[in-house]
């Protein structure tokens, strides 16, 4: 279309909000808009500049982070300091959420690579929000838990496929 | 023209007036800022009594505003219908029992007051002339005297201020509901901004302190507040078995003065007996008063079974520090600053103990430390 009039004919706006942004991510994949509007009131935007740590490994965790824009860079150290680079996620991605329901030491440091957006969801606020409104509650934890067994799932693939290797050879 | 320093004329003027300007500007921000605190002083003179009632209703009223919320109602329409429903509750308590005659009560109080008082003061005047008879190189002292100028002044003081305070007793009534209707509405939000300000870095960690100060802090007051109701009503029910006047200002008081540990109670209980001995005499009535005071209310109710269900986690503070918040909030606030002295003393504390908590639990060197004891 020609750019005037997608310019005219743009979605009312929905698509910049919060709550579109959100049922972008897996694990609020499949809320209603209730309940996205629901969790737009327990998430907390943050600003980060650029090469802004997040945390750190061995930090103890209490959240999860979806990056809304900019970039971050997931990296563990080797025994001399050295950055070994993990992952580099994208806006949409998500990070961190093994700490949502459990406060353990992160397993690897985060940190920008560019000014971004990530809007993060606490445990503090996820227990709050447990007690208060259980039903939606219940519905973000299930999303949260197919995504975690889907990696489980995968991680357990490959591990049979790393075994079916090391019996062939 | 240069004098020997090294200046012209013009610039030993200029530095003149500038040094001049300074400290003129300094003695200006000086008193107007001290101007600026009396009025905020002055501004927010009685905001304190209504912001603090409001508060302590904001959270007894919170767990039934969530009650209605989880059923999908609104939080502001949650909070109309428990003020609806609480007002209900009010009015046809009323109704039941009708009003009890608090200004009657309160009239006959001050007349019977010297009574009681003449009494007590004979009472111990009898005590310390036995005392002398036996040990006579104690001083007769004036004590008596000083005691009585002293309590008169300050019973006739509470009395007279009773009428002059009835307008600010009403504007309790406007500011009260008005004001816990915000609370309830909007801390969270007003909490998230506040945290949301913190740094990057240290989010995650604020907020989690937040969570479990708050969390403590809610259950502290609740805990205190109902503590202090079921006190005073079963005080109130205790003495109404008997044939004592003032049931309900006694058991008002033994509630109030409950939220004061360790000097509370015996300090409550003293108007009770008092009573008791001037107009029933050491009978049984008087022991059963004495009974309930100290082993119904006190030991079994307070002790045994209030305490460790409603306040079971926080820890108690120190004796000192309890005597100490007592005398200041008394220096800020008189006797209102000596009873909710030790409630705020004990928040703070709270507040301490669970940062330190937060801190010995998650610092990342108790980790290592852990790992360190696996390995021996």
């Amino acid at each position: 279309m020609n750019p005037f009039w997608s310019n005219i004919f743009r979605s009312s706006g929905y698509q910049e909000t919060l709550a579109y942004f959100l049922s972008t991510v897996p694990i609020f994949s499949k809320l209603k808009k209730r309940e996205l509007s629901f969790l737009e009131n327990i998430v907390h935007v943050r600003d980060y500049k650029a090469d802004e740590i997040i945390f750190e490994e061995g930090d103890i965790g209490s959240g999860m982070y979806a990056i809304r824009s900019g970039q971050v860079r997931i990296y563990t150290r080797d025994e001399n300091g050295r950055e070994i680079e993990q992952a580099l996620l994208e806006p949409g991605d998500f990070f961190g959420e093994v700490a949502l329901t459990a406060s353990r030491p992160r397993i690897a440091s985060a940190r920008t690579t560019e000014a971004s957006v990530l809007v993060g969801l606490f445990r503090s606020d996820m227990q709050d929000a447990v007690r208060k409104y259980p039903a939606i509650s219940a519905k973000i934890l299930l999303g949260l838990t197919r995504v975690i067994s889907d990696r489980l799932h995968q991680s357990h693939l490959l591990i049979n496929e790393l075994k079916r290797e090391r019996g062939q050879s | 023209m240069t004098d020997q320093s090294g200046f012209t004329r013009a610039q030993v003027i200029l530095l003149y007036v500038v040094l001049t300007a300074a400290i003129a500007s300094g003695i200006a921000i000086f008193s107007s800022a001290s101007t600026i605190t009396n009025m905020l002083k002055t501004a927010t003179e009685g905001l304190f009594l209504p912001i603090l009632i409001s508060l302590i209703a904001a959270f007894l009223l919170d767990p039934v505003v969530q009650f209605f919320e989880r059923e999908r109602i609104g939080r502001t329409g949650s909070i109309f219908i428990v003020y609806f429903l609480v007002s209900i509750l009010i009015l046809t308590l009323l109704m039941l029992i009708g009003p009890p005659n608090w200004k009657g009560m309160l009239q006959a109080l001050k007349a019977d007051f010297p009574r009681y008082f003449g009494r007590a003061v004979e009472y111990i005047n009898g005590l310390l002339s036995t005392l002398q008879r036996h040990l006579p190189f104690i001083k007769s002292y004036d004590l008596v005297d000083k005691l009585r100028a002293s309590t008169e002044e300050l019973f006739g003081l509470v009395l007279s201020q009773t009428p002059k305070s009835a307008m600010r007793i009403g504007s309790l009534f406007l500011l009260v509901p008005l004001f816990s209707f915000f609370f309830l509405r909007d801390s969270r939000r007003i909490m998230r901004g506040l945290i949301s300000l913190t740094p990057n870095r240290y989010f995650e960690m604020i907020l989690d302190i937040y969570d479990h100060v708050s969390w403590q802090l809610a259950h502290f007051i609740r805990g205190r507040i109902l503590e202090a109701l079921i006190i005073g009503i079963v005080v109130w029910m205790g003495l109404s078995l008997t044939d004592i006047r003032y049931a309900p200002i006694l058991g008002i008081i033994a509630g109030v003065t409950n939220l004061v540990p360790y000097i509370g109670p015996i300090v409550g209980m003293i108007p009770g007996l008092i009573i008791a001995l001037v107009d029933l005499g050491m009978g049984g009535q008087f022991w059963w008063i004495f009974c309930v005071y100290l082993l119904i209310a006190q030991i079994i109710l307070d002790n045994f079974i209030l305490i460790p269900i409603l306040i079971s986690r926080v820890s108690n503070l120190h004796p000192l520090l309890v005597i100490l918040a007592i005398v200041m909030g008394g220096k800020l606030y008189g006797v209102l600053g000596m009873i909710i002295g030790v409630p705020i003393a004990s928040i703070i504390n709270i507040a301490i103990l669970e940062i330190r908590q937060y801190q010995r639990t998650f610092s990342p060197y108790s980790r290592i430390i852990s790992t360190r004891d696996e390995y021996n």
